[in-house]
């Protein structure tokens, strides 16, 4: 690889808006480069995740939605912020910054189509948000077992099929047996869903696609850091 | 995307540079089409024998027409048929021996910009847009006549897109200027708005001169092909028959004019079944032949290897009111049909377009319009004239309509190129990386291949109904309209040498002068 740029001769400011470019590039060693030299300049490691990382993905985002960029090429984006979530996330952890969150994901039991829920998964991570992929053919008791082990911030579920879009609802109804259903944020997605249906089996949100998804995450989440901060 | 661009650290990429190369269409350009899949037929060999039997009977028995045109009586005569007034007799197989004695098989229409020459004929197919409508359409305001603005701005929406390889001839009336010298503007703003192959003036022989002395003009010293010493064909024209079975003294005028300076004629039979020809397929399509026969042997009598194309415009016919129907399969069976019977004889051939009867670029204009643009394809057309934005019977082109046709253009275009075997078409690399239960979006193979594998539609709205619903729940005709102002707003002529405009220029303005305005 011939280095037509040193990143070490870049001032704070132009690095950042070179990873803002290398990011819509999807150059992962690039990113984890930068994300190494910012961290040795002592950058904190909540700015580089907000200056650099999630302001490059949020323009990414942008042109996801206005047809500029393509799957492929917003998949290679969110890799290379994986690559730099990778340095960060033990970093942030032990500053205790405050979290992008975590979201749980799977397709509902009965439905083995995971294609559109990976894309969510690519997309949320491509945001900066820690991911935990269940896969398909979920039952209750496997969301509960990770909501259990992993604390998440989200539920996610998705369906493809009208057969099998019911059993969100029954996870649902499970969450509020057990009185723990307003301590998620739960969003739903899939083909046959549509935001009344959402509302009726009592969702916070369908979100109609990936680029949706990690806006309505975001939303969420702010509202959530204010009660959680509130709640100590 | 070059393959220079040095690997790894790209400086200077990032967002400006891909939304600059994104928001110019990322389109191969091919001058004209090449098919890579097999033609579609629908009789037997038994079948299409028969039907040249039975023109060649008409030929012989009946006889065609040809209207106040001693000359070509003269000629005919000479070539050995019966005339008898102004009717012609041809001894049986008199016309197919003409016109396989000398009628190229194909030829190249020469454009001013030579990389967007056309090859007429054999393999190949060339989309132009809709030819003679009085009025346009459009959703802002309506029907009306059309004027010379109108049918320069046709001119350059059809310059802009990859997917029409001609820019046609009359793609409006312009209603608005002299009849005996509406030409002039028409063949001006062909040959300046555009620098695509063209079509040229018929509604008078003296018309038809001054389209190749413009030519000449334009061409310049560029005119004469250096390997046969004869002119090089620039202009290709529409040359209809006044059906049934009968040619007239305008167009035969017309024909002479561009045949002797080695310019093509598109013999074309007009045929709307009923009227011009018996109701069934078979019947339409041996009137067809019989006219395109005659009328193609006779080009070659007037200048022997002048380029002609076999022309079949069929359409049916509502029998309740005499209107003409497109779209409809009795036309699409004919054009199967008469495509087989130009190969069999050796000429390119000319059929198909967007046809249709709607009024509006609605669900019937879409429907109809698929129905001839299809079997057109599949056929082996080689010119097809209509490709884009006839409406209402050809009596109105529109602007939307005209958007929505070379949207499917695009796609035929892409259909007609068939299916990539290479080893990157069969892709096992891909299968092999992914496997089971993976996706296919981040492999190598999709990277390097997602930006084109797909016809990317400029009109089609594959959003979810959410974001369909926020836009303003548009139909594809409401995204029309504002695709071809966009493209008017963002159109820059092709470069033209400023001497060569001036004496066009001078030609006109001169040629206008020496006679009175008439609009008879």
């Amino acid at each position: 690889m011939s280095d037509e740029l040193d990143l070490n001769t870049l001032s704070d400011e132009e690095l950042v808006g070179q990873m803002h470019d290398d990011l819509y590039d999807g150059l992962k060693d690039e990113i984890t480069q930068s994300v190494h030299i910012l961290l040795a300049r002592g950058w904190t490691p909540y700015d580089i995740l907000t200056q650099a990382l999630v302001e490059g993905m949020r323009i990414v985002g942008i042109d996801f939605r206005d047809g500029i960029l393509f799957v492929p090429e917003v998949l290679l984006s969110a890799n290379a912020m994986k690559g730099g979530m990778f340095i960060l996330r033990p970093l942030l952890a032990e500053t205790g910054a405050p979290k992008v969150g975590k979201m749980i994901i799977g397709t509902v039991k009965g439905d083995i189509h995971d294609i559109g829920k990976n894309l969510v998964c690519m997309m949320m991570e491509g945001a900066g948000f820690e991911v935990i992929d269940l896969g398909i053919n979920n039952g209750v008791e496997k969301y509960l077992a990770a909501i259990e082990e992993h604390q998440p911030d989200i539920l996610g579920m998705s369906a493809l099929l009208t057969t099998t879009m019911p059993y969100m609802k029954v996870v649902i109804d499970t969450l509020k047996e057990k009185g723990i259903r307003n301590d998620y944020i739960v969003l739903v997605g899939g083909a046959p869903l549509n935001e009344a249906f959402a509302n009726s089996i009592g969702a916070d949100a369908y979100c109609r696609d990936a680029a949706v998804a990690v806006e309505t995450a975001k939303t969420f989440m702010a509202r959530r850091q204010g009660s959680v901060q509130a709640r100590g | 995307m070059s393959d220079t661009e040095p690997q790894g650290r790209r400086s200077g990429a990032g967002r400006a540079a891909k939304r600059a190369a994104r928001m110019a269409p990322a389109v191969s350009t091919v001058p004209f089409i090449t098919r890579q899949i097999p033609v579609y037929e629908v009789l037997s060999e038994e079948g299409l024998a028969l039907i040249e039997h039975n023109a060649d009977t008409v030929l012989e028995e009946v006889g065609i027409d040809f209207k106040g045109d001693d000359e070509a009586l003269a000629m005919w005569r000479d070539a050995g048929a019966d005339v008898q007034g102004e009717r012609v007799h041809f001894p049986r197989g008199l016309c197919r021996s003409l016109v396989q004695a000398s009628a190229p098989r194909e030829y190249t229409q020469h454009a001013r910009n030579p990389a967007r020459s056309v090859i007429i004929g054999g393999k190949h197919t060339v989309f132009a847009p809709a030819y003679g409508p009085p009025f346009v359409h459009d959703l802002d305001r309506g029907r009306r006549y059309g004027t010379i603005e109108d049918f320069r701005n046709f001119v350059k929406l059809a310059y802009q897109t990859p997917y029409l390889h001609h820019s046609g001839g009359t793609v409006c009336e312009p209603v608005d200027l002299p009849v005996n010298k509406r030409h002039f503007d028409m063949v001006y703003a062909h040959m300046r708005y555009s620098d695509k192959p063209f079509m040229g003036s018929v509604t008078a022989p003296e018309r038809a001169a001054d389209t190749v002395a413009m030519a000449k003009i334009l061409f310049a010293d560029d005119l004469t092909d250096a390997a046969t010493g004869r002119p090089k064909t620039v202009v290709t024209s529409l040359i209809n028959a006044n059906s049934p079975l009968t040619w007239d003294s305008t167009m035969l005028g017309a024909a002479k004019e561009y045949a002797r300076a080695n310019q093509a004629c598109l013999m074309t039979p007009f045929i709307l079944a009923g009227a011009m020809s018996p109701v069934t397929v078979a019947g339409a399509a041996t009137v067809t032949l019989a006219e395109a026969l005659a009328g193609i042997a006779f080009v070659q009598l007037v200048n022997p290897g002048a380029p002609v194309i076999l022309g079949s415009f069929a359409s049916s016919m509502s029998m309740k009111s005499g209107a003409p129907t497109f779209g409809t399969p009795e036309p699409a069976l004919v054009l199967y049909i008469m495509a087989a019977l130009a190969r069999r004889l050796g000429v390119p051939f000319r059929s198909g377009g967007g046809l249709c009867a709607s009024k509006l670029p609605d669900a019937q204009a879409a429907y109809e319009s698929a129905g001839t643009m299809l079997p057109a394809c599949l056929a082996g057309t080689n010119f097809v004239l209509h490709t884009a934005g006839w409406l209402e019977g050809g009596l109105a082109m529109g602007y939307e309509k005209f958007m929505m046709d070379v949207d499917q253009a695009g796609m035929f275009q892409t259909m007609l190129a068939g299916v990539d075997m290479s080893e990157s078409g069969q892709a096992m690399d891909a299968i092999r990386e992914v496997g089971p239960g993976k996706h296919f979006l981040g492999c190598a193979h999709t990277q390097a291949n997602f930006e084109t594998a797909f016809f990317p539609s400029a009109l089609a709205d594959n959003n979810s109904f959410e974001q369909w619903d926020a836009e303003g729940r548009q139909d594809m005709a409401t995204r029309a309209n504002a695709l071809w102002k966009k493209r008017l707003h963002e159109y820059e002529a092709p470069p033209i040498d400023p001497g060569v405009d001036e004496a066009l220029l001078d030609y006109v303005g001169r040629r206008k002068a020496s006679f009175a305005d008439s609009n008879v």
